[in-house]
């Protein structure tokens, strides 16, 4: 790891068990580095995804979000991502709207023999957080020690 | 564009007639409270009472919502251009019977005084409607009505942005009024009232305000018609409209949709198309 003064931002990523875990657990299993900064949270599907939890994910103080799922067309439940992609795209204009800076919010796809691509999405999406900085709360006031421990615990 | 006292007069006749065939139950409509005289959603039963529905500058309020009142009643309700497309939403979501409905659309809508919604109407004429009253807007007049609109908001950059939403928000109680004025708004429990999951804590901070209405917004994709209720209805004066006004900004320009327009449509995140844009995804 780079040194303690480092920024290193908190990513809560969501991947769908059937293709972006698969990837995540292929580089894995295929030694591939990719940065130990994202929180994976498995669902069953990106169209399971309820843009609440991803609204909420920044009120708890996660710098930014990594959302993967399967290539539109290889769903396994035929259109479920097709559905989570017109919501990710209208969560985005809101969130951008709102003045959520857009390198927060990272969507992608990822099939499960893409572990080296997978390690490469990681890698970017921490860049980007980066460039942004650490993630201050929609109040604007960080987020205090204590609560920290407790994004630490959650996240 | 029609003027009120014409409005007024035509659906005062058509509600008079309505209920002297016995054609509807009661006529959702506005008119002057009892005491305050001041513009209040008014249920008139009686042919003689048709004479107090009125429609002026301050008949703000969405009378969509008490349709979801009266189900298996046969009334007839005074809808202005968005409601009858808030109307139209409901009758794709099967929560009211088209069979059961009467609907007074207005034509040419003059507006609702301090109402910034209307600025930037598109829609100026009723898109459903058994009996319409005032006279029909065309395209130009339209156009010309709202020339010259832009979005301040978008304009700014995303720090000011956040600032901007940060000094509304500050002042947000969370009386919900907003919730309670919007037609979209009709769940059986709302995610604010739900505490497993727990979406939102109790206590008003900003942090939780912003959060309240980041969710409300991404609700109305899709779904909201820009009718400017919940703003009218924030005792604080809060900018509540904007994140809806948004969505349904965005929605015309990348998906080409807009809501309440068809009986038959669809809401926007409930169908999809195979080639529908990826705007704002990782490369």
């Amino acid at each position: 790891m780079a040194d303690s003064n480092e920024f290193e931002p908190k990513i809560a990523a969501f991947l769908c068990t059937w293709c972006s875990y698969a990837a995540a657990d292929l580089a894995g299993s295929s030694r591939t580095q990719y940065p130990p900064n994202i929180r994976v949270m498995r669902v069953p599907c990106t169209g399971r995804l309820d843009p609440f939890l991803i609204i909420k994910a920044f009120n708890m103080g996660a710098d930014g979000i990594l959302i993967s799922g399967c290539h539109p067309g290889d769903c396994h439940y035929l259109d479920g991502n097709l559905y989570a992609r017109r919501r990710f795209v209208m969560l985005n204009e809101l969130m951008q709207y709102a003045g959520v800076e857009e390198e927060r919010l990272n969507f992608t796809w990822c099939s499960a023999s893409e572990g080296k691509r997978f390690a490469g999405v990681v890698k970017k999406a921490v860049d980007r957080v980066k460039t942004v900085g650490p993630w201050m709360g929609f109040d604007g006031q960080g987020f205090s020690k204590k609560e920290g421990d407790l994004i630490n615990e959650q996240l | 564009m029609s003027n009120y006292d014409s409005i007024s007069q035509e659906i005062s006749e058509i509600a008079k007639k309505l209920l002297k065939e016995s054609k509807v139950d009661k006529v959702i409509g506005f008119g002057l409270g009892r005491f305050t005289k001041e513009i209040t959603p008014i249920f008139i039963k009686k042919a003689e009472d048709a004479d107090r529905l009125i429609f002026n500058k301050n008949c703000e309020m969405s009378l969509t919502k008490y349709l979801l009142n009266y189900k298996g009643e046969k009334v007839a309700i005074v809808a202005k251009p968005c409601d009858s497309r808030a109307i139209n939403a409901y009758l794709s979501e099967d929560l009211i019977k088209r069979e059961d409905l009467v609907i007074i659309g207005i034509n040419g809508c003059p507006g609702i005084e301090g109402n910034t919604a209307c600025e930037e109407c598109n829609i100026r004429n009723a898109v459903i409607c058994d009996y319409s009253v005032g006279q029909e807007m065309s395209e130009e007049e339209i156009q010309a009505e709202i020339e010259g609109f832009e979005d301040e908001i978008d304009k700014m950059n995303q720090a000011e942005r956040l600032a901007y939403f940060q000094n509304e928000f500050e002042r947000c109680t969370r009386c919900y009024a907003c919730r309670e004025a919007c037609y979209v708004c009709n769940c059986e429990q709302c995610f604010t009232d739900s505490n497993k999951p727990k979406w939102l804590g109790e206590s008003v901070k900003l942090n939780d305000n912003f959060t309240y209405h980041l969710m409300r917004g991404i609700h109305m994709a899709g779904r909201c018609v820009n009718c400017g209720a919940c703003e009218m209805a924030c005792p604080e004066g809060i900018d509540v409209r904007a994140f809806a006004a948004k969505m349904c900004s965005a929605a015309e320009e990348i998906f080409d949709y807009k809501s309440g327009m068809d009986p038959e449509q669809k809401t926007l995140l409930s169908e999809y198309k195979v080639d529908d844009s990826e705007k704002g995804f990782m490369e």
